[in-house]
């Protein structure tokens, strides 16, 4: 059944492995190196290739046919059963951390010719490329993960010669991108930039005294407050008091925000959607959304009798129409031909809502949620001026009421780094969610 | 054995356009887009039709695949009304597929989702199978490996191979391409158009492509229609006599360059007509 590799079909033997996911973007010599211990077989329809428990030696590239791909139970994949066509591989179990046994039984559906590669020897291989064998790992790992969907503890690859787990290989990524940017002149620029604001700061009001800094707090007094374990004026990174405001206005946008969120992104996606509902609702919306948000401070005490919902609701109000606006505009930015090629393929409306509609609108669903975040920071501390009991607005306020200057520095700033961190936040979650987009925007380097 | 006919005698996909007219804006400025226009695209034919941008050979494409209405006349699909004066519009589905000018492959789905769509949307095949069958189709289209990638991750010349790839998985009757290969270079394109002929050769689909290219028309079709510019009808329908399966050779042949030479001055009158008319592109 099994012959050795003639010299004319070394060159079949690299073609295939062309068409495999862990080979495929290998490069030439790699690849001969790789078909220069692949040895041919082939199998009649029905024919066993091996079975689950049998030893795990080599790996497997079809050729020409097609193998039933079988797991055992208690694997766990989710996809149990699966077809390999040509290009497709299979028995790489013995590439597993501590795998010596095949996980699956495997049967050839037709007359299937194979490459057969012994994994020890493989590993040998690629360990003598450190580079490139990596690199082919970590496109096992990949495929071993997704195309055979078997969990991700048991999906472990053995390490060549380092860090090539799925979420390592994404850290190092991380730390690339790292190096990157650090030898850009980018963080350069940020740097000197700060510095030249902090020098204007320091210098306008305690060495040249302009007349308009004259009642402003110097830079050395805020920051020796602010880091102050005994603090002048109460509040330092040290007093209790200073978490509590944090937290109660962090606690307000977010409430604020996920309010906005949930009303405003339905509401913007039927606005998209529906014609009609439009016409109903968006002349309406136009009026109310340029109102700014002090202006509702009356109406809101009015409305809420407790300060504490008076103060949510005017955070709230503001998101809500950033949100509904850009995910409408997300929709309506749709192109036509994406809806038709659904239609087409035979979706009907709710299939094309969720397939294209939402999916579509997601890169300015997410835009509209990172003003919605600023703003709702914006009217909060407005609101939190107003009225309410603590929170970082109320703290500027008090300060400024009870002449404690550096202290209102100190929840300025303080308000800055928590506002930068929610939307930062904002940010990651959407590139979670869309991932196609930000390979897309990597490889158009944007 | 008559050359001009397909290469496999489908019984599918036959589509018989008649007296077709289209006015755009019946109230207002009304502008003839097309005017009793009649085709017969045989079953199982590669069909080509050739107009300059604008002659509104994109309007019978559309009123095809039901998204837009005609104004009269009448659309028929293997013995079956599409659309008529009395119903101008018909209902797009998986029996008609569409491969858009700029592409319409979902970007946020990975290659593989985009081509299980079909069956799973209509509910024709559980996702399990949808699977395997699209990884099957995407490997015989010498696709395998992109699977997992997202279209604007691959090359725009593979991201029409597995559009086509989506289609098909569907078993449509017809395959309506709307210059899908515009926006590709020349060396691209070549590469393009023996995969689509290796692609029918398997499927024997009936194919009515768009195009303002005379000399991809003349290589692909079966039959090549030149179409006048607005209003648009068929000027010419030129057979084709070039045996399939054909390959890039085809390109340097004499029969070749004979028929571009007979069909040239058509299209080129056209064109012209076109350019002094002002027409917009579309």
């Amino acid at each position: 059944m099994e012959a050795a590799l003639r010299a004319g079909a070394a060159d079949d033997a690299v073609a295939v492995l062309r068409d495999t996911t862990p080979f495929g973007d290998g490069s030439e010599a790699l690849l001969q190196r790789v078909a220069a211990i692949a040895r041919p077989a082939r199998y009649d329809a029905g024919e066993r290739i091996y079975s689950a428990g049998d030893a795990a030696d080599d790996i497997y590239v079809v050729v020409s046919g097609r193998a039933e791909h079988v797991f055992m139970p208690e694997v766990g994949a989710r996809e149990a059963n699966k077809r390999v066509p040509r290009g497709g591989v299979f028995g790489w179990a013995g590439l597993l951390l501590g795998q010596t046994q095949r996980l699956a039984t495997v049967t050839a559906s037709e007359p299937t010719e194979v490459l057969r590669i012994d994994t020890e020897a493989l590993v040998e291989l690629l360990e003598s490329e450190p580079l490139e064998g990596g690199h082919v790992m970590e496109r096992f790992a990949g495929m071993i993960q997704r195309d055979f969907t078997l969990p991700t503890l048991l999906a472990q690859v053995r390490r060549l010669s380092g860090p090539l787990t799925e979420e390592m290989s994404s850290l190092s990524l991380t730390m690339y991108r790292l190096s990157l940017w650090l030898k850009s002149p980018r963080p350069y620029l940020m740097v000197i930039g700060f510095a030249l604001f902090l020098g204007f700061w320091y210098f306008a009001v305690e060495i040249w005294k302009l007349p308009r800094f004259r009642e402003m707090p110097g830079i050395t007094g805020v920051v020796k407050e602010w880091f102050s374990p005994s603090p002048t004026y109460g509040l330092s990174l040290y007093s209790a008091e200073y978490y509590q405001h944090i937290a109660m206005s962090v606690w307000r946008v977010t409430q604020a925000f996920v309010l906005a969120t949930v009303l405003g992104v339905p509401v913007g996606l039927l606005l998209g959607w529906s014609r009609k509902f439009k016409e109903y609702v968006f002349p309406v919306f136009e009026t109310l959304r340029p109102i700014p948000i002090l202006a509702w401070v009356p109406l809101a005490i009015v409305m809420f009798i407790a300060t504490e919902s008076a103060v949510v609701y005017l955070a709230f109000l503001a998101s809500f129409f950033a949100t509904a606006l850009n995910t409408m505009l997300g929709v309506e930015s749709i192109d036509e031909s994406y809806v038709r090629a659904a239609n087409c393929l035979g979706a009907d409306e709710w299939q094309v809502f969720r397939h294209v509609i939402i999916p579509g609108a997601l890169p300015f669903i997410f835009t509209g949620l990172q003003i919605s975040i600023g703003v709702s920071w914006f009217s909060l501390v407005a609101a939190e001026m107003v009225s309410g009991q603590y929170g970082l607005g109320y703290v500027i306020w008090t300060s400024y009421v009870m002449v404690r200057y550096p202290t209102i520095v100190i929840g300025m700033v303080t308000l800055g780094l928590v506002g930068y961190t929610t939307s930062a936040l904002v940010r990651i979650a959407g590139d979670y969610l869309m991932e196609w987009r930000v390979r897309e925007l990597a490889l158009t380097e944007r | 054995m008559d050359m001009r006919r397909p290469a496999a005698a489908s019984t599918r996909g036959q589509i018989l356009i008649e007296d077709v007219v289209k006015v755009y804006d019946p109230d207002g400025a009304a502008v003839l887009a097309v005017d009793h226009c009649t085709l017969e695209i045989e079953a199982g034919e590669i069909c080509m039709i050739v107009g300059p941008s604008g002659c509104g050979k994109t309007t019978l494409l559309n009123a095809i695949a039901g998204f837009h209405e005609i104004t009269s006349g009448r659309i028929v699909m293997d013995g079956e009304v599409l659309c008529s004066t009395e119903q101008p519009r018909s209902t797009p589905g998986p029996d008609r597929i569409v491969v858009f000018q700029n592409g319409a492959l979902f970007p946020w789905k990975s290659n593989l989702e985009n081509v299980i769509f079909g069956p799973v949307v209509q509910g024709k095949l559980a996702r399990k199978e949808a699977i395997d069958k699209g990884r099957a189709m995407l490997a015989d289209a010498g696709l395998s490996g992109v699977e997992h990638n997202y279209p604007g991750e691959v090359s725009s010349g593979m991201r029409r191979r597995v559009e086509i790839v989506r289609a098909l998985m569907n078993d449509p009757r017809v395959l309506l391409l709307d210059e899908p290969y515009r926006a590709l270079d020349s060396l691209t394109k070549s590469v393009m158009h023996e995969a689509l002929l290796e692609i029918y050769y398997r499927n024997k689909v009936t194919i009515f492509f768009i195009t303002h290219d005379l000399e991809e028309a003349i290589f692909l079709g079966h039959r090549v229609a030149i179409m006048t510019t607005r209003p648009c009808k068929p000027k010419k329908v030129l057979n084709v006599d070039i045996a399939h399966p054909r390959d890039y050779g085809v390109l340097t042949s004499k029969r070749f360059r004979e028929l571009i030479e007979e069909t040239n001055d058509a299209v080129h009158e056209e064109a012209l007509k076109a350019f002094q008319a002002g027409e917009k592109e579309g």
